[in-house]
């Protein structure tokens, strides 16, 4: 199963601080996996280091069960898409994306039509005969990628390929990528640090913060069971609360939770306003409004409790609703929503429920 | 150790260094510390610190040094927030003509000064006879206005420049935090420049203190530095070479100390212009609009005079070395028949000194660019030495390392074109390392991630990217090239002199019909070598310092 297999890289650029710090990972032959991080965490030196631009200070990488540290990076076989583009400004786009298909000694004819193929899916077939620096970058980033994947290589790298698009193209091209991926069947790791894009194409996450691998998983897995406290606030929306503000309350909702445990957290969109007839584990909070935000799609109302300051969202909020400041309400939330963190923010197990 | 391709490259680099600089520098210090009988001493030393002749050559030096630094300060800055703030008519045209006085042929500009302001010049003489005294230009202040005209194109260059990048968001925060505008200039704008207006002001104090045409033909008895070293070199009977070197040390320290007091001075000062939201141009009416206008005109137009002058009087008339009543082609004919010899020297040895610099400056420029380790910064560091040596020292380097053998090549033409290439070589380095800068490292990475080698990789991407920039610095090192003058006035012998070299000469023995047009000659190469590198990196005359 294991396509690409990466033991324990480890990263020291010149000064002290760890820019990969034993990362272990392994992406299947026809993945796409993901890693996702706020900036600074690691990526690119990652990708990079996958590619062959940097070699690490510890740990190797393995292709197709090949160790790649003895191979050149020319030689690897190995499509990127870098973050500040990279696209030659002095071939035109045709000539960029062929560029690598010349490498390899295609015929003329096939570079022809798999030119073709890539600008049109890349959506710049009006643009072929254009230099780039008469193109936004937006449209350069296309390049880079429609240049990467027309020589269908072992594995894609991609570096936030999508970050300068609009929204819209945004979310079309990703759906693109993933289509084409499948299509053709290659491995492709793609960096990003935005969190719905993750969610949205991937087969496996893996989220990363200075240098370390937080958790890998499937998406649903990220979101709905994070094991650490860091995957769990940067993947989607988190109320975080400290263990100690309001012991009785607590017992309730935490009963035998080990001692370790020192912060609790619960999504928005798993606490409601307390009205009708709800579950049996569900449990009561009552605290008063303190700031009631409109969204069009969603509401949040943000909240004074004893526990501490829970955000609610609330779906489909009714345009007539409004609250005013101090104004009680009553939040409820279901025992099997709430996640236990200790002091290092490694899950803890809220014991028998 | 593997001797791979870019060690070879350092290893060349450093011993270009070591013959065409180590060992001539290393013979000039010798020599200075050398008594008759070679022996050491500092008696030389001794000499130049005691005798009043050098000392008053040394004051004066600094004299011109600072004169000129002030005086191209002064007109520079006027030019530049003139030409970067305000809506100037014909700008364009402006800035040709200090284009024109950057790269006018040496010693005619002293000459063509003396033709309007000297003795009989033709302005002095139509003042007094309306009855307005004015002293002939000769003397210090003569030297000091000529160096002023000369040479305030570098910091107007600069700081224009560095003017039109301030992003204006920065000014408009400052106006709206009820800043005055005189406040305004002085917190703002002017900390913001001042790093051009030094680097600007530098090159004008060090070219200040190498030139030598102008003291001697306008100073009358104002010595400095660098022609007490000419003279002492060249006197015909008792040529002093340990009192000439003595001086050549001397300034070397004077320049490389002004170096590195611009460098310490601007240390944290660099800020990188955002182009966002440039400066827009303002539109003066009235009495300001006039004065803007007198002011930039005027400056331009008499720092091109002595171009224009040159132009015209190489189209008098003339019979031998007088001139005549009326135009006429005489001293063109004259150079076609007696001087075309002195043409091709000119046009051979600045092309094979372009060649030298632009391949070997090029290789260099990469590993400096690309490896940067201790080894590629101390070479960058030792090349900045070829570039603050006055042109007079490094031929006086060259006499003393290499009449004798392993290296006897006095007299040839190889010593002349070594001569410029090794003043012209750090430019080339710099150049072609900014060049490379430019072009991000991941455009050869993803050369190499779609299967081209890192040598394919960079012919295929970099090279295509820089080559044009290479050509273009190349042409600009042609036009210094061909108007080199004092290194090889100490070079020539009569086989190898070049045009410069000629018009000196013409200068001195009063034929100025051929001085002029073998200037304007000169000027037109130059003309066309500019024309073709702003073709083809685009007109920046910044390029040209
Ligand atoms: N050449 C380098 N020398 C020294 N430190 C570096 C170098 N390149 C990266 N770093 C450091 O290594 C860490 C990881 O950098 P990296 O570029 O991998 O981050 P990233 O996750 O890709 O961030 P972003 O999302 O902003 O692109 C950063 O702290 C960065 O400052
Ligand atoms: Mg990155």
């Amino acid at each position: 199963m294991a396509y690409l297999e990466v033991e324990n890289a480890t990263k020291v650029y010149g000064g002290a601080a760890r820019a990969l710090d034993g990362v272990s990972l392994s992406v299947g032959r026809d993945e796409f996996f993901t890693l996702l991080g706020p900036s600074g965490c690691g990526k690119t030196t990652l990708l990079r280091s996958i590619a062959g631009f940097i070699e690490l200070s510890d740990g190797n990488i393995k292709l197709d069960g090949r160790r790649l540290d003895t191979v050149p990076a020319h030689k690897r076989d190995i499509g990127m898409v870098f973050q500040d583009y990279a696209v030659f400004p002095h071939l035109t786009v045709s000539e960029n994306v062929a560029f690598g298909l010349k490498a390899r000694k295609v015929p003329a004819a096939d570079i022809q039509r798999r030119v073709a193929e890539a600008l049109a899916t890349a959506r710049l077939t009006d643009f072929r005969d254009r230099l780039p620096a008469a193109m936004s970058g937006g449209q350069q980033q296309r390049i880079g990628l429609a240049r990467a994947m027309v020589i269908r290589p072992k594995l894609l790298l991609m570096d936030e390929p999508l970050s300068n698009l609009d929204a819209k193209l945004r979310v079309d091209l990703r759906d693109e990528i993933r289509d084409i991926q499948k299509k053709i069947g290659i491995a492709a790791i793609y960096v990003t640090h935005d969190q719905e894009e993750a969610l949205a194409i991937s087969d496996r996450i893996c989220v990363m913060s200075t240098g370390r691998i937080q958790q890998i998983g499937t998406p649903q897995d990220i979101y709905s069971s994070p094991q650490t406290l860091f995957a769990a606030s940067f993947v989607g929306t988190m109320n975080v609360l400290q263990r100690g503000t309001d012991p009785a309350l607590e017992a309730s909702i935490l009963q035998d939770a080990p001692a370790s445990l020192s912060q609790w957290a619960i999504r928005p969109e798993h606490i409601r306003l307390g009205e009708g007839d709800l579950p049996a584990d569900t449990i009561r909070v009552p605290g008063t409004v303190e700031k009631y935000t409109y969204l069009g799609r969603e509401a949040h109302i943000a909240a004074k409790t004893s526990v501490g300051k829970l955000v609610v969202q609330v779906a489909d909020p009714e345009p007539s609703l409004t609250m005013e400041q101090g104004h009680p309400v009553t939040l409820a939330f279901r025992r099997g929503h709430v996640m236990g963190f200790d002091q290092q923010g490694a899950r803890v197990s809220l014991g028998a429920r | 150790m593997r001797l791979n391709f870019w060690t070879v490259v350092s290893i060349l680099a450093w011993l270009i260094l070591i013959v065409l600089l180590v060992i001539p520098l290393g013979s000039v210090l010798l020599s200075s510390m050398q008594d008759a009988a070679g022996n050491f001493s500092l008696a030389n030393y001794e000499r130049f610190f005691t005798t009043p002749r050098f000392r008053t050559a040394f004051v004066n030096t600094l004299i011109v040094g600072f004169g000129g630094l002030v005086g191209s300060l002064v007109l520079g800055s006027i030019m530049a927030f003139c030409m970067a703030r305000l809506e100037i008519k014909g700008g364009r045209f402006v800035s040709l003509l200090a284009i024109l006085a950057l790269v006018s042929p040496p010693f005619i500009g002293a000459y063509s000064w003396i033709v309007l302001f000297g003795s009989n010049g033709l302005v002095r003489q139509t003042l007094m006879s309306w009855g307005f005294f004015m002293p002939p230009i000769f003397g210090m202040w003569g030297v000091l206005i000529v160096f002023s005209f000369k040479f305030y194109p570098y910091v107007y260059l600069l700081a224009s420049g560095a003017l039109g990048n301030i992003n204006r968001s920065l000014e408009e925060a400052a106006e709206s935090l009820g800043m005055t505008p005189f406040k305004r200039v002085m917190k703002i704008s002017f900390p913001l420049v001042l790093p051009a207006l030094s680097a600007g002001g530098l090159l004008a104090l060090i070219h200040s203190i190498a030139d030598f045409g102008t003291p001697r033909l306008i100073g009358r008895g104002f010595s400095v530095l660098a022609t007490e070293a000419y003279t002492l070199y060249s006197a015909e009977i008792g040529s002093n070479l340990g009192m000439a070197t003595t001086i050549s040390i001397m300034l070397i320290l004077l320049s490389m100390l002004f170096v590195f007091g611009q460098r310490y001075m601007s240390r944290k000062n660099v800020y990188h212009g955002n182009l966002i939201n440039k400066p827009v141009k303002k539109k003066l009416t009235g009495v300001w609009n006039v004065v803007a206008h007198v002011a930039v005109y005027f400056i331009a137009l008499a720092g091109a005079m002595p171009a224009i002058i040159a132009a015209i009087y190489s189209i008098r008339r003339t019979n031998g070395p007088v001139f005549q009543p009326g135009l006429g082609l005489d001293s063109y004919r004259r150079i076609l028949y007696n001087l075309a010899d002195v043409v091709q020297n000119s046009l051979v040895f600045s092309a094979a000194t372009v060649f030298l610099t632009v391949t070997i400056g090029t290789i260099i420029g990469c590993l400096v660019a690309r490896r940067t380790n201790v080894n590629t910064s101390s070479l960058d560091a030792t090349l900045m030495v070829p570039y603050v040596m006055p042109g007079i020292v490094v031929g006086i380097a060259f006499v003393a390392a290499f009449n004798s053998p392993p290296f006897a090549i006095t007299g040839t033409a190889l010593i002349i074109i070594l001569s410029i290439f090794i003043r012209r070589l750090p430019y080339s380095v710099r150049s072609s390392a900014s060049a490379l800068r430019q072009v991000s490292p991941s455009m050869e990475e993803a050369a190499i991630s779609l299967g081209y080698s890192p040598l394919q990789a960079f012919m295929k991407v970099t090279v295509p990217l820089i080559v044009p920039g290479i050509i273009a610095g190349g042409m600009l090192s042609f036009v210094t090239a061909i108007n080199e003058l004092s290194s090889s006035l100490v070079l020539y012998v009569g086989s190898t002199a070049t045009m410069p070299v000629r018009i000196y000469i013409a200068i001195n023995d009063g034929d100025y019909g051929t001085a002029a047009a073998l200037s304007t000659v000169l000027l037109l190469i130059s003309g066309a070598a500019i024309y073709c590198a702003f073709r083809l990196m685009g007109r920046d005359e910044r390029a040209l310092l």
